[in-house]
């Protein structure tokens, strides 16, 4: 492991937030290393006395994340240079796993064949509109 | 990102009222980024939807108690994350972390020194409070960064903040000198506790506000 693990990225480990690299360095780090399970039951144990991080509540809102749109922008290559620096920064230094998901949506929206998208949409609606019929 | 959009308002008021066409829509906006999501992390497509469909279900189960304050797609990204979790979990590929230290209290203990009585085991009311308020001071300060165009800036308080990595390796990795990070952290800190301050809140509630440049 290049750099030591901080205490946010352990953090963002039990949050399943780091990138996927990262979450399995995590992983396998683990299971070898006593302090680090220490660790992280330390931060369990201070959420569950109900104290927070500066650090999560930024992550979890998303603060500092492009809006879909730059993403999108940012794929089309429109952003202008120092915008796009930043989503660049963003997403391989930062290692932001959900701009990474939405990216990944974008790229790759047609290269599934329609019918499968639409069944896969209506597998999940079908398997939980019954649940929402109930709320009525 | 801001608190919930008018338009996901609006797409969550129906839903509570119960039309299949609104969580229809709800279904299509938001399936393909959930799936990428935990398909990155699996590796498989088939586990992979079944993770996304526990997740639309929990978003359902769970609606009665979400808030307005947090934007739909991190809501349910969050939702997607414990999902994941516990599928990881049952693979064995997720190891489990104690709730406890499993010291003679079982609790966990604030540093000695620096931590005020008021920031521990507070109750999820005044916590939601506090994290309300701390994302309003945030939000007015990243939002003053983009609106200059200071991406660099707001890049170093990332890694400051969101990563926790120290000033030294931030410096290495935006090439910048030290004391230029430690200059945006100090005038950074500044800005945000003057804003909590403001809000009423105490200001030990983040540690963070507190350390030294």
């Amino acid at each position: 492991m290049a750099r030591q693990l901080t205490e946010s990225d352990l953090e963002a480990y039990l949050d399943e937030a780091l990138s996927v690299d990262m979450m399995s360095t995590v992983e396998q780090a683990l299971r070898a290393d006593a302090e680090l399970v220490r660790k992280l039951a330390k931060i369990n144990a201070r959420r569950d006395a109900g104290v927070h991080s500066l650090g999560e509540i930024w992550r979890r809102h998303r603060l500092s994340c492009p809006t879909r749109e730059q993403l999108g922008n940012y794929l089309l290559g429109v952003l202008d240079k120092s915008a796009t620096a930043f989503v660049k920064f963003h997403l391989n230094v930062s290692g932001c796993r959900t701009c990474q998901a939405n990216l990944d949506d974008l790229n790759t929206r047609h290269a599934d064949e329609p019918s499968i998208v639409d069944s896969r949409r209506k597998k999940y609606f079908q398997s939980s509109a019954g649940h929402l019929s109930r709320r009525r | 990102m801001c608190p919930l959009a008018p338009s996901d308002q609006l797409l969550v008021a129906r839903i509570r009222r119960g039309e299949p066409e609104a969580w229809n829509e709800l279904i299509a906006r938001f399936e393909g980024r959930l799936l990428a999501f935990v398909e990155g992390r699996l590796g498989r497509r088939t586990a992979g939807e079944d993770v996304v469909q526990e997740t639309f279900l929990g978003f359902l189960t769970s609606l009665p108690n979400f808030q307005d304050s947090r934007p739909l797609e991190s809501y349910l990204f969050s939702i997607a994350a414990h999902k994941l979790t516990d599928h990881l979990r049952r693979e064995g590929r997720r190891p489990t972390i104690p709730m406890t230290l499993g010291n003679t209290s079982g609790q966990w203990e604030p540093p000695a020194r620096g931590r005020a009585v008021s920031s521990v085991a507070r109750s999820g009311e005044r916590r939601e409070l506090e994290e309300t308020a701390i994302v309003e001071a945030l939000n007015q300060q990243i939002d003053r960064l983009r609106g200059r165009d200071e991406w660099e800036k707001l890049a170093c308080l990332e890694l400051l903040f969101v990563r926790g990595w120290a000033n030294r390796d931030v410096a290495t990795e935006l090439k910048m000198t030290e004391q230029r990070v430690a200059n945006f952290k100090f005038e950074f800190i500044s800005r945000v506790r003057t804003l909590v301050r403001k809000q009423g809140l105490p200001e030990d509630v983040f540690p963070e506000l507190h350390e030294e440049a």
